[in-house]
């Protein structure tokens, strides 16, 4: 009796086995099969690209695209703007974001939980709301077709994610520390500064990378206030290419891949603790 | 805390929370509050004049209406794929079986491209001369048109966009579940074992309840960014045939950038915020609930 409930478990065991890897490898094809046609396609020749029968493996290997996107079009200056922005906006939104996560995790005041709740809610809206105010009152300031007009913009989006997510973290860090602070006679902001922000180091840099990200994924904003090639982020540049009259395959796919190298890099080492900030309420879009 | 502290706490919480709420304030809600007055304001109005019209318009648009039922079932039909094949990867890769880090990782890729290069690589794939798709096809079914135009025939152009919207957001409900599945104890799993309930039994009676929170989570979440979607479809259709791929934020860009009708185009938008705040409360609920 034992015996054959061993060997059906067993059984069950194997077809389990082999349901899952058949999954897991239908699935792997589906996930990689586009990629793999955009790197091959990099790596052609424009004639190649171009040419019949379509080819998965490049007869002729070479590197054409990947130096081309450099002189032919701007994509020196495209990363740097990307760079520039999606830096600047992630130092900002990490620090205002932290000091707002902190008092969030620390302190019980009146509003608190409505404000937590506003926090939450912002992260929701889509930037279709206010691009068109956006864009007038950028004009009016000077500020379109600027770095620093995006960087407004992209606050909207890391800001509320920043505060959750540095929240979620101030939160796994037990309060015990800030009393015994307190009771060694620190302030409070001596506390924050040189006791939790040391401690909240790793949680503060996957932080500042994740905002880094939003902001350099980003399309929407950098399409509506951005109109001069000198200002253009990396997406944009990309996008720009699809449109041209006549497409280069190979160099946009290029551009693409190398546009979403950091993209592909951060997600991977990183997943693991955005998982964890989503389930606490910091929201990617 | 000592009550020593409280009354000097309570002003450093607001000191320590004030600059974000500021400049939030300053960033968001004002131009907030700009797009809805405009969206009250008559057409190319020199000053405020408050009028429903834009809103009337709204109603009986037809292009705005086809662009609502597109963005629903899209969401629709993404989410049920996001969830299906991320639950079933899920479950797969929560055995423990060799490779299944390579598997995960290499499941999550599509996850962590720009929305745009999703858009650009189906666009690419699906070409009807030079993509990768048509000759796949044919090396199975060789009576396949050689030349199919997927993203401008009627039926299929939509459906295109979902799957290649499924293929880029399927890895984020993958990883939430395998991390419920995770945390689901295998004592649990044990004890139903012993009482003698089979594979199907455990999975509805402690598999499913034991993922519930996470599986609302994620498809609260999903349901507000797929609403919301936009680079992958400006960079695959930009919206067309005609209006055929047409969602709300598509719409909405085009008319103020594209039509320069700022008024109205501030009316849809107020229209489509307010679909996404209702759609948005289960999730604001959800995590509100935990916070407490």
């Amino acid at each position: 009796m034992n015996g054959t409930a061993l060997t059906s478990e067993r059984q069950e065991r194997r077809i389990d086995a082999i349901v899952s890897y058949g999954l897991l490898i239908l699935c792997t094809i589906f996930a990689i099969f586009p990629f793999v046609f955009m790197l091959s396609t990099s790596l052609k020749s424009e004639a190649e690209a171009l040419s019949l029968p379509v080819r998965w493996i490049p007869k002729q290997f070479t590197l054409q695209a990947y130096t081309e996107m450099w002189t032919l079009k701007p994509f020196g200056s495209y990363f740097w703007n990307s760079i520039v922005v999606s830096g600047v906006t992630a130092l900002l939104s990490t620090i205002v974001g932290a000091l707002a996560g902190y008092g969030f995790s620390r302190f019980q005041f009146r509003g608190r939980t409505s404000l937590l709740a506003f926090f939450l809610a912002t992260q929701m809206i889509s930037g279709v709301l206010v691009i068109g105010p956006y864009f007038q009152i950028l004009a009016a300031l000077e500020l379109y077709n600027t770095l620093t007009g995006l960087i407004i913009a992209y606050v909207t989006i890391c800001l509320p994610f920043a505060a959750w997510m540095s929240k979620g973290y101030f939160d796994s860090i037990p309060k015990e520390l800030d009393e015994a602070g307190l009771v060694d006679g620190a302030s409070r902001l001596q506390i924050f500064l040189r006791i939790i922000c040391p401690i909240a180091v790793p949680g503060t840099v996957s932080t500042l990378l994740f905002a880094f990200l939003l902001a350099w994924q980003d399309l929407l904003w950098a399409l509506c206030l951005v109109s001069i090639d000198e200002k253009r982020t990396v997406t944009l540049g990309v996008a720009f290419l699809v449109g041209e009259f006549v497409i280069k395959w190979p160099m946009l796919t290029a551009a693409s891949l190398i546009g979403s190298l950091p993209t592909i890099l951060l997600y991977l080492f990183l997943q693991r603790f955005y998982v964890e900030g989503l389930a606490r309420g910091a929201v990617k879009g | 805390m000592r009550s020593g502290h409280t009354w000097h706490d309570r002003h450093l919480g607001y000191a320590f929370v004030l600059p974000a709420t500021l400049l939030l304030l300053a960033v968001l809600i004002f131009p907030a509050f700009i797009t809805l007055k405009a969206s009250f304001t008559p057409d190319g109005a020199a000053g405020w004049r408050f009028t429903p019209a834009q809103y009337l318009k709204a109603f009986r648009d037809p292009v705005l209406m086809h662009a609502f039922k597109n963005t629903f079932s899209f969401v629709a039909w993404s989410m049920v794929g996001h969830f299906v094949l991320g639950l079933g990867l899920a479950l797969a890769l929560n055995q423990a079986l060799p490779g299944q880090t390579f598997f995960r990782l290499i499941a999550l890729v599509p996850w962590t491209i720009p929305d745009v290069v999703a858009g650009i690589l189906f666009r690419w794939v699906l070409n009807p001369i030079h993509g990768a798709i048509n000759p796949l096809i044919r090396t199975f079914i060789p009576s396949f048109p050689a030349e199919f135009q997927w993203l401008s025939n009627p039926t299929l152009a939509f459906p295109s966009v979902i799957v290649a919207n499924v293929w880029r957001g399927y890895p984020l409900v993958m990883v939430m579940l395998l991390a419920g599945l995770m945390a689901i104890p295998r004592e649990l799993y044990e004890a139903a074992a012993v009482d003698g309930a089979g594979k199907i039994r455990r999975f509805f009676h402690v598999t499913l309840p034991g993922l519930s929170t996470i599986i609302l989570i994620a498809l609260a979440l999903d349901m507000v960014w797929e609403f919301r979607r936009f680079a992958l479809v400006v960079a695959m259709t930009g919206g067309g045939p005609g209006t055929l791929t047409e969602v709300l934020s598509t719409l909405v860009y085009k008319t103020y950038f594209q039509f320069f009708s700022f008024e109205y185009a501030s009316a849809m938008a107020i229209l489509m915020s307010a679909v996404l705040f209702v759609l948005s409360l289960p999730y604001i609920i959800l995590v509100g609930r935990e916070q407490r």
